[in-house]
């Protein structure tokens, strides 16, 4: 038994190194061809590349946890999971946000059992050890007897701490004491996700607690499609143009194509996917007016960003962003796409029955619970300065077309499973998932020189390059 | 044991506090109407089902929080829903699932059973309005699936007089899970 264990741990060993070789000897880096765009299926169940998954990407990068303002007040807390690690994300009296391993150091039970609540001390059920919204630990009962031992100053008792950053009041937090900053991860998409997240002064908040429910598929199949699949739309979002919500009904594929226009820009396995403005506008609004002569100022007035309903909050927007960034969103603001590893965003801009413009931000993390299963968290969020009456406008139109019962959403959810599935089969695992569909690189004039640009028809380009940022953190490092 | 025996707790115990239920004959019509909602459903009849929800239907399904006991008036949130809908967006839903062929999330269908149990009918400051609660066990099997996927909730109806029957004015649906077990709503609860 000894001999085995030992051979387990020295298996184990080798796929925690560079290049890492799976158990029947396929190295990591032979699940790739790097020249033809092709990534082995097996990727989409395997359990032993999955435990590598959490060690070399997981525990290595920043990961999006929520928004500050779900935690507003001094001991405000949440709990979340990185990888399949839950976290306790609380806020201190000082107004600071951290984040800390929910497992009490004494005998390993969850400090926390609620999802969210307030305390200034969180006191684990089971024998008692306190603990404040820092994670330093606070005292275990019967002070005077040393319960917690004389071995470990109390300063050595806290919960483990991962370090935490905010971006636009997301809140993001890793493990990795020698990771660069979060920019460093968000890479040239800063300039877009500033776009997205920093618009207004006041900022955004989440309209209610996330939706959650469980996906019996791989991580990786969520994952991949956030990053700029633009191609599926026509087919398996095919029932939104037929009921009208992507512009009116065609008979051929090919007018739908439309909705592929745009730029998709990628950098570091991020990827958005910016839609041509000209087509939100006819197919959403469809005034007859031509939107390409317009101006950039005429066409942010005509078809402003979510959210932007008033002459004050688009006052700010043009305060705050560059006119780089103010260019990008009269031309093809960015609308859907991700952050590496496991964020999924989607801004809508939807028509609402009266003809107008109804709108909604929706943020998801895809959180793994296994080689075969997957968390799906669901935010709607809007700028907090949006009117009230608007919010419960865009909390509805949101909730209508994403997460768990989004006209848009439930047919992706849908259809992940089943790529997992398939990933099981003797035959199934060897099949590949092809990237070959290939635009290049290609940047209109005016656009600017930010992250690698794609414009044209949405393609393969960006998905490629989650895979190669994938690739770097599971092969090189 | 004679029934006058003192019964003995370690605090005071209070009385009830559910109002009185309405007449047996209201009680059996509006549990034949739920019936009737489940059968719809669970054949597929979506598009005749549109004739038992009202024009000013509020159909709700809030998201839930574990919170702790202190705080479960907050468990589900008032504002923000797995399903969010009024008649209109219900009669889209209804449309893109029965008529476009395109609608893969339930395309093949699913295989649902709704058993509808536990129903509680209350008069209200309306002639002709009813709240309703029942118990709704709900099970769910998709393609190859070998087991089923389950869901266990708590409805919480207003129900109005529609000539001989009822339409139903607004659903709340009060689920068990704060996570839920299965990868959209797709379908109707």
């Amino acid at each position: 038994m000894a001999t085995q264990n030992g051979n387990a741990n020295e298996d184990y060993a080798m796929l925690r190194k560079a290049n890492p070789v799976l158990s029947d000897g396929t190295p990591i880096a032979d699940l790739f061809n790097l020249e033809t765009r092709e990534v082995s299926l097996s990727t989409m169940y395997d359990p032993e590349l999955y435990r590598v998954e959490m060690d070399k990407i997981f525990t290595k990068v920043w990961l999006l946890l929520g928004h500050a303002t779900e935690i507003p007040k001094s001991g405000d807390y949440v709990v979340r999971h990185m990888g399949e690690d839950e976290v306790i994300v609380a806020r201190d009296r000082k107004g600071e946000i951290h984040v800390s391993l929910n497992v009490c150091p004494h005998r390993g039970m969850h400090v926390c059992t609620a999802e969210s609540g307030n305390a200034q001390v969180h006191k684990c059920i089971y024998h008692g050890w306190a603990f404040r919204p820092d994670g330093s630990f606070v005292g275990a009962p019967l002070e005077k007897e040393k319960m917690h031992g004389d071995i470990y100053p109390k300063e050595k008792l806290g919960l483990k701490k991962a370090r935490v950053q905010l971006f636009h009041g997301l809140i993001f937090a890793t493990w990795n004491e020698e990771a660069g900053p979060l920019e460093e991860q968000l890479g040239d998409m800063k300039f877009y996700y500033d776009i997205m997240f920093g618009k207004t002064h006041g900022g955004m908040e989440v309209l209610g607690p996330p939706q959650r429910l469980t996906i019996p598929a791989n991580w990786k199949t969520a994952g991949e499609q956030a990053a700029c699949d633009g191609f599926h739309t026509l087919t398996l979002h095919r029932s939104q143009f037929d009921i009208g919500n992507f512009g009116n009904i065609s008979d051929t594929m090919e007018e739908f194509v439309p909705i592929m226009q745009g730029v998709n820009v990628a950098d570091r396995g991020n990827a958005l996917r910016c839609i041509s403005a000209a087509t939100t506008f006819a197919s959403v609004i469809g005034s007859g007016e031509d939107f390409n002569k317009m101006s950039d100022d005429e066409r942010l007035a005509k078809l402003p960003p979510p959210g932007i309903v008033n002459a004050q909050l688009l006052a700010e927007m043009k305060e705050r962003l560059s006119p780089e960034q103010l260019h990008v969103c009269a031309v093809a603001p960015p609308q859907v796409g991700n952050m590496f590893p496991n964020v999924n965003l989607l801004f809508i801009y939807a028509p609402l029955p009266d003809g107008t413009l109804g709108s909604g931000y929706v943020v998801h993390t895809i959180n793994p619970r296994g080689p075969d299963k997957f968390q799906w968290i669901t935010w709607f969020l809007c700028e907090k300065d949006t009117p009230e009456e608007v919010k419960d406008i865009i909390r509805a139109v949101a909730v209508q077309t994403g997460g768990t019962s989004g006209l848009i959403e439930q047919d992706d959810s849908d259809t992940w499973p089943h790529m997992t599935e398939a990933a099981r089969g003797s035959w199934g695992r060897t099949e590949t998932l092809k990237y070959q569909a290939i635009g290049g690189v290609n940047r209109p004039e005016g656009w600017p020189d930010k992250a690698n640009v794609y414009a044209g028809l949405s393609k393969d380009d960006a998905q490629w390059h989650w895979w190669l940022q994938y690739h770097e953190l599971m092969v090189n490092k | 044991m004679s029934n006058t025996a003192e019964k003995i707790a370690p605090f005071e115990i209070p009385p009830i506090s559910l109002p009185k239920p309405t007449d047996s004959i209201t009680h059996y019509q509006i549990q034949q109407f739920l019936h009737l909602d489940a059968y719809l459903l669970d054949h597929h009849l979506l598009d005749q089902w549109l004739n038992i929800l009202a024009p000013d239907l509020r159909y709700f399904v809030p998201v839930r929080q574990t919170k702790e006991r202190k705080d479960r008036d907050s468990e589900f949130s008032t504002k923000l829903g797995h399903m969010d809908d009024n008649f209109q967006s219900i009669a889209l839903r209804v449309h893109r699932l029965v008529n476009t062929g395109t609608a893969w999330s339930e395309d093949p269908a699913s295989r649902v059973r709704r058993f509808v149990s536990n129903v509680s009918v209350w008069e209200t400051d309306v002639t002709g309005e009813y709240d309703v609660i029942s118990y709704l066990l709900l099970t769910r099997n998709r393609f190859y699936q070998e087991d089923y996927t389950l869901l266990s909730a708590e409805r919480h109806d207003r129900v109005r007089r529609k000539g001989e029957t009822f339409e139903l004015v607004r659903r709340e649906v009060r689920m068990d899970q704060s996570v839920l077990g299965m990868p959209n709503l797709a379908i109707f609860l």
